[in-house]
């Protein structure tokens, strides 16, 4: 392993440590994905909406808005104490502390989203299994443009007085083309049509993964220099 | 430093020249210029709002100069206002961290450095739950252990007890012993007096000269270049 790479996991794996250990964000990001999963299930008129209609919107609303407060905090541990100080005085490279925090990110993220995914199907009674490896490939590839443009953004808005706020005012507008291409995705999926029909879509999200996942890597240096 | 203290440029551990920092339109450094070479302790004093933290934070390359230019040869170590630590990790997880991003995989450094601060029995707990002097301490521990070649303190001594000064004071000396090159913001002259080797005052963000010690009285040097506040 290189050293910009061992940085890189020494960092992820502190920040699991600390999220382990705390469950901070963890748990407020759970009890909001229970919530709105239930919110949004109640809210229709069974007569004349099914669950399947709306369950795809529900799910990736779930997905982004729970994952939103794992994204605040990774950069909010960094601040307290001024951590992230002691990390710029060690001669890590800046890309080795996006690459840390963004795969912690993805493993909160991930975790967040493998919890909900059979309390969606609890409340929505959808059928995933018929498409379950082809569903979980979509949602990791929106989830990974999501969380590197997020793992940018938060480095940015952490900065500010109101870091809490400034995230999602910041982070919403990127994230319109991997949810809009996650959710049709999903709804497709949920009605049982093969992803081969769905290529477009899926080269969307790809496009978006491989954009985002770089510039945030390349630009993560330009967002530390203050 | 300053001119005054010139030397080989291979013994040259930290140099600056021209630095000017403003915080919106607020000029807080305005042209600093200082080079220090192996084993020379600058003790920095001056009034509050000075400058001095800015100072230390753009000679450590956490803030970047609007003008000027900052050189370091070696490795950093920082001990500020804040700890610079994981309040959720405990004491020894901390040290861990950091030294592994040093390139320190030696458990038996990390142990050997939280004895020299003599945290060794709360080596487990977590340092949120640790008294003000209890971080600095391990904020130290933090700064030293990877051997830097070039040491910035900013207060150091705030918070430690009697016992725990003494220890600080002793190690610091150590390291001036192997050519550890240090600045150290305090006005603590009666401990760290002993430790430094030159003194200057930075006021409303300009360095005065720098003042050798040898020979001198640091109390007197002090004195002197505090009267100035007056």
């Amino acid at each position: 392993m290189g050293p910009t790479l061992r940085a890189a996991w020494h960092i992820a794996l502190k920040d699991v440590a600390i999220e382990w250990r705390t469950k901070t964000a963890f748990a407020s990001g759970l009890v909001f994905a229970v919530l709105v999963l239930a919110v949004l299930f109640f809210s229709r008129d069974p007569t004349t909406v099914s669950s399947t209609d709306i369950a795809p919107g529900a799910l990736w609303v779930t997905f982004t808005f729970a994952a939103m407060l794992g994204l605040n905090r990774a950069f909010l541990i960094e601040r307290e104490q001024r951590a992230l100080d002691g990390i710029l005085l060690t001669p890590t490279p800046p890309v080795a502390i996006f690459w840390g925090k963004f795969a912690a990110n993805l493993a909160f993220v991930g975790t967040i989203e493998a919890i909900s995914l059979p309390l969606f199907v609890l409340f929505y009674d959808v059928p995933i299994w018929v498409r379950f490896g082809e569903l979980v490939l979509v949602i990791a590839m929106a989830t990974i443009a999501f969380v590197a443009v997020g793992t940018l953004l938060s480095a940015m808005a952490v900065r500010t007085r109101y870091a809490e706020l400034m995230l999602p005012l910041l982070l919403l507008p990127f994230l319109v083309p991997p949810l809009v291409g996650g959710v049709q995705l999903t709804a497709r999926l949920l009605e049982g049509r093969p992803l081969s029909d769905l290529s477009g879509w899926l080269k969307l999200i790809a496009g978006f993964d491989v954009a985002f996942v770089t510039l945030a890597a390349l630009l993560f240096q330009v967002v530390l220099d203050e | 430093m300053n001119g005054a203290v010139t030397a080989a440029a291979a013994d040259t551990v930290l140099s600056a020249s021209g630095v000017t920092r403003r915080f919106a339109y607020r000029t807080v450094l305005a042209g600093v210029s200082l080079s220090l070479r192996r084993g020379e302790v600058l003790l920095l004093v001056g009034p509050n709002g000075a400058g001095k933290t800015t100072l230390l934070r753009v000679l450590a390359g956490l803030l970047r100069p609007a003008k000027g230019h900052v050189e370091r040869r070696g490795a950093i170590g920082m001990v500020a206002h804040d700890a610079m630590l994981y309040p959720a990790l405990t004491a020894r997880e901390n040290l861990r961290f950091f030294a592994r991003l040093h390139g320190i995989a030696d458990r038996e450094r990390v142990a050997a450095a939280l004895e020299h601060v003599g945290l060794s029995r709360r080596a487990d707990d977590r340092v949120g739950t640790f008294s003000r002097g209890m971080l600095q301490r391990v904020a130290i521990a933090r700064a030293l252990i990877h051997e830097p070649d070039l040491l910035l303190f900013d207060e150091p001594l705030s918070g430690l007890d009697a016992a725990a000064s003494r220890t600080l004071v002793e190690l610091l000396a150590g390291f001036r012993e192997r050519g550890t090159a240090m600045i150290i913001v305090s006005h603590e002259m009666e401990r760290l007096g002993r430790v430094a080797t030159h003194m200057a005052r930075l006021a409303a963000g300009r360095l005065g000269p720098v003042e050798s010690l040898a020979g001198r009285d640091p109390a007197a040097v002090f004195a002197e270049l505090m009267r100035e506040d007056a």
